[in-house]
């Protein structure tokens, strides 16, 4: 169990990782910036990308393989941190890859719906290749969704998406597959949480994964009103079935008859309160999130609670890096850009 | 000692004349501003919460000073007095439309020369053919790109079903060098393939031809030629940096002082057309303050009672005279009391000062402290060198007392001799019970100080339950006084004063006194018998419960503080248990020896105790002492200013 003392020197390794995240200092200087080379140099010469980097020439380096080199470093941090103290032993710190897992499916599913091009081998982060446990190379050859779920005969993804029919066309609904392996990821994540630890590890477990559903949910929720006009039982129907903040609560959120109440609504809940002034939800709502990861991280001394904290909190930071490269790359004013940046 | 009188100033005028009364009253430097709009009720007043607009055109100016690499300074000038925001942004695009087009040309170059860099690796990687390269690329049917691609992407190439193959030359930690080759029909497929696994072309220039030799030699002269053109753009940036250094400097300096200034604007109310400042200034400043504003006709100042708001608290002043103005630093890092409040840095200047000489009383080390004090004071923080300096006079005064010099005991004992003063120097170790009581009697002295100033402070606050039945008011005093006299009489000077039973009622009346004090309190004030201020519902039984945990802390706390005076004694006691052991260390070392062991051992002994004293006795003044009767609620007085910084925080 990893309850015992033997995880304080991960937690104390995630701490002095956690140190080396960008600030909002260094955020703005990005920001200013006009070159995404420029760009690429300076998080090249970051303490914390330094080694990730140090065969990239800033100058020539594609964006895209710019950006997938930051997701590289997130991923090979979680790895190392799992195997420091051999902590990948537990299920539940396979989470990262499940996730993984899952998006590389879902991004399979939709080159297959998209009739475009069937070849996801090009969307593939090769990092991922050595640590996933389905043959995600084999997969992506797949021509059709029913030859994909029988690709997955024998996981458990299989056995989720077997409960979704292919339609006439041969094709799924994306939204359809979406919700239910989220809902298997997350159902299992929590119960791994409640079989693996006890007492407050569990619980702070727990709330951290609640949290990040309800915000899931909130966001998802508040586009589908305001962009989509979807009703609230099509809401209802379209959200994950775990909440943070009661099922009620959640349930008022569909309910509310624009996305603007909805929003004032959310102001008066946990994830609204003393949020920055904005009007992008993603970032009201994750701003609020960032606080409380950093609550978690910087307040708990047991490792799986830092360790999930700290791999959101890379996410949200690699999330920041790329809105600044994407708006160098498009000519974005710094002002604009650091509206875009989830910083509190 | 007292606090500060203020006045509360209220500014009227017209938006035309807002900048320039926001710049009156930070150039004033005695004006604390206060928001004009925290009275809710008052529709009247709406708020300004304009975008700064000059905001971006200091953001740019900052950015061009970072590439121009232009350290920014303040620099004071009249050229941009009146400027707009257009203006400012202006002047900024004129000035970078020029770097902008020498930037762009120098990274155009940076990613050749990585380019060239990276044809050299890969030519390199070809050595072993000895024969013209130049002649694969040349070839009519078949494509050839050579490149690095990212090693994790290798695997996926044998997914891909298009007629093409991969050599790979060398792989490092992240790449893998190589050369694909493809049907000359499939060469756009192909390369559409490999871009997308983020191969990295490296174009081999056309002039590169021959062997490989040949081919690096060619290679080379086009990177050095290449990085001479980046240093000459170089040196033209620095030109330019240095043709525009002053604007920028300037420009920057105005900009950032009417950035600040607008900033400022989120206090102001508008009321109708015309804007409104509260705020606060010293009364005795209060005067030039309203003349400074004469010359402006349509600005109106307007000098009130600092009362007269019900809605804003002024602030907190401490007034001092020289010998104890460098205590305040103490007083405020505990914080600030309230306007009207009491000004506790007298009796903290005194206190700290003669604590500090007990416990650290060494004729020629408190010699030293006081040449230091000079020091800091000079060249660092006027406030921290004048504490050092006033503790180190303290220390020489009770060294001669204890006939301490540099930790030679005996050196002053011969001048007391000759003058025939038998009972001093004061040996600590011969007359250590006596120093150790000597150092509780102060504790029971200060504490009882405290306890007056309470009472003192609580008459003058009305607040009863403070002077009268707290366990620091007169109730209080009387109970701690009488168990004091009772212990001391009885134990030490084996006297009987008074009967048991008067000493009983001493203790008895004040002990019910405090033990019902926020019912007597609140019968004494409102002629209402209430067992809780704030609970409506306080059973008898749950007040009986609370005060008997209350009283049996105020019990503990009367104990506690008065042996925790015990350190002084036994600071007096250590410090010369630590010089005994530097003259020990003297006497052991050879005679060359001597001065360096006399020195070292000095300083070690000063800066050790000396911090350990002086954080000790901070101890003392804000847990013993100020928690008797001071309360840090006041607002610290901040005037307006605008500050130069290089840091844009926007």
């Amino acid at each position: 169990m990893m309850e015992n003392y033997s995880s304080n020197a991960t937690t104390a390794k995630i701490r002095a990782k956690y140190a080396q995240l960008f600030t909002l200092d260094e955020y703005r200087e990005m920001a200013a910036m006009r070159t995404v080379a420029e760009a690429a140099g300076f998080i090249a010469r970051s303490a914390r990308f330094r080694e990730a980097f140090s065969e990239v020439d800033p100058n020539t380096i594609h964006r895209g393989y710019l950006e997938e080199l930051l997701y590289k470093e997130n991923f090979e941090t979680y790895i190392s941190l799992c195997k420091f103290q051999g902590l990948d032993k537990e299920p539940f710190f396979g989470f990262l890859i499940r996730r993984s897992e899952i998006e590389c499916i879902l991004s399979i599913i939709n080159r297959i719906n998209s009739s475009l091009d069937r070849n996801f081998l090009s969307d593939l982060p090769g990092y991922l290749i050595k640590s996933l446990t389905i043959p995600v190379m084999e997969l992506s050859l797949s021509q059709s969704y029913d030859e994909l779920v029988a690709g997955l005969k024998g996981t458990r993804y299989g056995r989720v998406l077997r409960k979704v029919p292919a339609r006439e066309d041969g094709n799924a609904d994306y939204t359809e597959c979406e919700l239910r392996l989220r809902t298997d990821y997350y159902a299992e994540l929590l119960a791994q949480a409640e079989k693996a630890f006890s007492g407050s590890v569990a619980e702070e477990l727990k709330t951290i994964i609640l949290r990040e559903i309800d915000c899931r949910n909130i966001i998802n929720a508040y586009r589908m009103k305001a962009y989509f006009g979807y009703s609230p039982d099509e809401i209802k129907r379209r959200s994950l079935k775990f909440y943070g903040i009661g099922k009620r609560n959640m349930e008022r959120l569909y309910e509310a008859a624009d996305a603007e109440i909805m929003m004032d609504m959310v102001n008066n809940t946990i994830y609204g309160k003393n949020s920055p002034d904005t009007d992008n939800i993603e970032v009201e709502i994750n701003s609020v999130k960032i606080r409380r990861l950093r609550h978690y991280l910087t307040g708990s001394t047991r490792a799986p609670v830092a360790l999930y904290a700290f791999i959101m909190l890379c996410d949200i930071e690699v999330s920041n890096l790329v809105h600044i490269i994407e708006g160098i790359r498009y000519g974005v004013e710094a002002a604009a850009i650091e509206a875009q940046l989830i910083t509190l | 000692m007292a606090i500060e009188k203020m006045a509360l100033v209220n500014i009227i005028g017209r938006f035309e004349d807002l900048d320039e009364t926001l710049i009156r009253c930070c150039d004033s430097g005695c004006f604390h501003i206060e928001p004009a709009f925290k009275n809710e009720a008052n529709s009247t007043v709406r708020l300004l919460n304009e975008k700064n607009p000059f905001g971006v055109p200091l953001k740019e100016f900052a950015s061009l000073a970072t590439e121009m690499d232009i350290e920014l300074k303040e620099t004071p000038g009249t050229r941009f007095k009146g400027w707009t925001a257009d203006q400012f942004n202006e002047l900024s695009v004129n000035i970078d439309s020029e770097l902008e087009e020498k930037g762009r040309e120098k990274q155009r170059l940076a990613t050749e020369v990585s380019e060239l860099e990276g044809a050299v690796l890969q030519v390199d990687h070809l050595r072993g053919m000895n024969s013209d390269f130049s002649k694969i690329f040349a070839c009519k049917h078949t494509a050839c790109r050579i490149g690095r691609m990212p090693a994790d992407n290798l695997a996926k190439l044998q997914y891909y079903d298009q007629t093409f193959f991969f050599v790979p030359f060398e792989t490092t930690k992240d790449f893998c060098w190589g050369m694909y080759f493809c049907a000359e029909g499939d060469k756009e497929l192909v390369d559409s393939i490999f871009r997308s696994l983020f191969f990295e072309r490296i174009h081999i220039p056309d002039y590169v031809s021959g062997n490989t030799d040949e081919a690096l030699k060619k290679l080379d002269e086009q990177i050095k030629e290449k990085k001479a053109k980046i240093e000459g753009l170089e040196k033209e940036i620095s030109q330019l940096a240095e043709k525009h250094d002053k604007t920028i400097q300037e420009a920057y300096t105005a900009l950032k002082k009417r950035y600040d200034v607008f900033e400022l604007r989120r206090k102001v109310g508008a009321v109708k057309e015309k804007f409104y400042i509260k705020g606060f200034v010293p009364q005795k400043q209060s005067d030039g303050f309203s003349d400074s504003f004469k010359d402006m006709g349509e600005v109106e100042v307007v000098l009130l009672p600092p009362d007269a708001d019900a809605y804003c608290t002024p602030p907190t002043v401490l007034k001092n005279g020289w010998f104890t103005r460098p205590y305040r630093m103490l007083v405020e890092m505990y914080g600030l009391p309230k306007y009207n409040g009491f000004n506790p840095t007298a009796f903290v200047a005194i206190t700290y000062t003669l604590l500090f000489g007990i416990m650290f009383g060494d004729l020629g080390q408190g010699f030293l402290l006081f040449i230091l004090g000079l020091i800091i004071n000079k060249k660092v923080n006027k406030e921290a060198g004048g504490i050092v300096s006033r503790c180190g006079l303290s220390s020489m005064v009770f060294g001669t007392l204890y006939g301490s010099v540099f930790g030679f005991e005996e050196l002053l004992d011969p001048v007391y001799e000759s003058f025939g003063i038998d009972f001093l120097p004061i040996k600590a170790f011969e007359q250590s019970s006596f120093i150790l009581l000597t150092a509780v009697g102060i504790g029971i002295f200060l504490i009882v100080l405290s306890m007056l100033l309470n009472i003192y402070i609580g008459f003058r606050e009305k607040n009863y339950e403070k002077a009268v039945f707290g366990c620091n008011g007169i109730a209080g005093l009387i109970f701690y006084g009488s168990m004091v006299t009772y212990i001391v009489s009885k134990f030490i000077l084996k006297i009987e004063l008074t009967s048991g039973a008067v000493i009983a009622l001493l203790l008895g009346i004040p002990g019910i006194c405090i033990f019902c004090r926020v019912p007597f309190a609140m019968a004494a004030k409102y002629k209402k018998w209430k067992l809780s201020e704030e609970e409506e519902d306080m059973t008898i039984g749950g007040f009986i419960v609370e005060n008997f945990f209350e009283m049996f802390e105020f019990l503990l706390s009367y104990v506690s503080n008065t042996m925790s005076f015990l350190r002084v004694g036994g600071f007096v006691l250590s410090h010369a248990g630590m010089m005994l052991v530097v003259m020990t260390l003297l006497n052991m070392s050879a005679t060359a020896a001597k001065p360096f062991t006399l020195v070292i051992g000095n300083l070690f002994v000063m800066a050790m105790e000396g911090m350990i004293v002086a954080i000790q006795i901070i101890r003392l003044e804000f847990y013993e002492i100020f928690s008797r009767f001071y309360e840090s609620d006041g607002k610290e007085f901040e005037p307006i200013s605008v500050s130069f910084d290089t840091e844009v925080n926007i």
